[in-house]
């Protein structure tokens, strides 16, 4: 079964919720669609929504900076959103820091990075 | 051996075997103690005798006598020290024994009676039932000799009980401040909308540096912070993994979008921090608190 990740749009923004127990290939298939939608639409940044995730390991972050990057080389921005104390911290543990991939607290704060949001 | 001389004679840790093991290292047997017992007859009025030799020597001395408010508190104090020359004397010496001696070494520590203070009094009334025991068995210095070892034996027994209840006592003591400090609160205190402040005071240890992480994350989440200053200058010490511990909590805060500036590094601890390999580039840092604040506004301006 392959259940796909749905991608939303706001605006010049894309939103990728990610849910529970997403499996390799699904993140695979994120990204070949986010990457694809991303040069269709002509959005200006991505956000990707993981507050779902229990834990997050070393392919599935390898997988989100890989998406970052290649969004970034198409010009457009992409934030992490919703990364809980309890994943941030077993990925820091597991040696996974993201790199220089951008990251939010919630949506809000996700959509005010990216030029989107209402100020607070 | 290692067992016998660190563990038997604790408080809880006793069983019959490892009070038999004590009693073997002081080399104290059945004939011991029937040696001993051999003064029973005389031993009231000799307890008398030695015991009021032994206050006038104790009141000669204010530190000592400081520990006898009124001659209630001393007659009291003399009925506790004759039982305890009876017992010396003729009490079996089991587990019931170790008990009531530790019981009385718990109430000595108490006091604020010093090793010095005890072992030196032991010894005054060694040496004074000594020379009484010569005196009354003049006819058989021998057997009197023997008496007198065996009476040592004991006393020494007695001695390294009192002496494990003075060590545990302030192990005990040790063990609860360092609870205490383990148990310091982290607060976590807002400074305005999307800043939070973190001041960590006191020892780091390693568990406490957890709880710190975890103040610190969901500190985070409840305030919808953007921005974390972390000041560390009450902290003492920090050791190897404390220190990774500090880097590895501020990368866990920027995967939740919060930045983090840390304040108050020690000469001590940036120094170790350099001697771990720690480049700078990954952490904001800043000279002091203010300073620090100051940064993490900036950091919330530009978004």
């Amino acid at each position: 079964m392959n259940r796909r990740v749905p991608i939303l749009r706001q605006g010049q923004t894309l939103i990728a919720s990610v849910k529970d127990a997403v499996s390799d290939q699904e993140m695979r298939d994120l990204q070949a669609r986010l990457l694809s939608d991303v040069v269709n639409t002509g959005a200006s940044g991505a956000i990707i929504y993981v507050s779902a995730l229990d834990v997050l390991d070393s392919f599935g972050s390898r997988m989100l900076s890989d998406i970052a990057g290649a969004i970034r080389l198409r010009g457009a921005r992409t934030v992490i959103v919703g990364i809980q104390p309890e994943m941030a911290l077993s990925m820091v543990l597991l040696g996974l820091s993201m790199g220089l991939v951008e990251t939010a607290l919630d949506l809000d704060a996700g959509l005010e990075i990216l030029g989107h949001g209402v100020r607070l | 051996m290692n067992q016998i001389l660190s563990r038997t004679l604790k408080h809880g840790t006793q069983t019959d075997s490892t009070v038999a093991d004590a009693l073997a290292w002081f080399d104290l047997s059945d004939s011991d103690r029937d040696q001993a017992a051999e003064l029973a007859p005389i031993s009231g009025q000799v307890a008398d005798e030695i015991i009021e030799n032994f206050y006038a020597h104790i009141l000669k001395f204010d530190n000592a006598s400081k520990q006898f408010s009124s001659d209630q508190q001393i007659a009291r104090v003399k009925a506790g020290q004759k039982r305890y020359f009876t017992e010396l004397i003729s009490a079996k010496l089991d587990k019931a024994y170790i008990d009531e001696r530790r019981r009385i070494g718990r109430i000595h520590e108490a006091a604020g009676i010093t090793p010095t203070l005890y072992i030196g009094a032991y010894a005054y009334y060694l040496n004074r039932l000594g020379l009484l025991i010569r005196e009354k068995m003049k006819a058989d210095p021998d057997t009197a000799f023997k008496l007198y070892l065996s009476l040592q034996k004991i006393a020494h027994f007695d001695m390294a009980l009192a002496l494990e209840t003075y060590v545990e006592a302030r192990e005990h003591t040790i063990e609860l401040q360092q609870h205490e400090i383990s148990e310091l609160p982290t607060p976590v205190l807002k400074l305005k909308d999307g800043l939070i402040l973190i001041p960590v005071v006191g020892a780091l240890n390693e568990s406490r540096a957890r709880m710190l992480t975890i103040a610190l994350l969901e500190g985070i989440r409840h305030h919808r912070a953007r921005a974390v200053v972390l000041d560390i200058t009450g902290v003492a010490g920090v050791d190897n993994s404390v220190s990774i511990h500090l880097i590895q909590t501020m990368q866990a805060a920027r995967l939740m979008g919060a930045k983090s500036v840390l304040t108050g590094v020690s000469v001590e601890v940036a120094q170790s921090l350099v001697r771990l390999g720690v480049s700078f580039g990954a952490l904001n840092t800043a000279g002091d608190l203010q300073s620090g604040i100051a940064e993490a506004e900036a950091m919330l301006q530009r978004g």
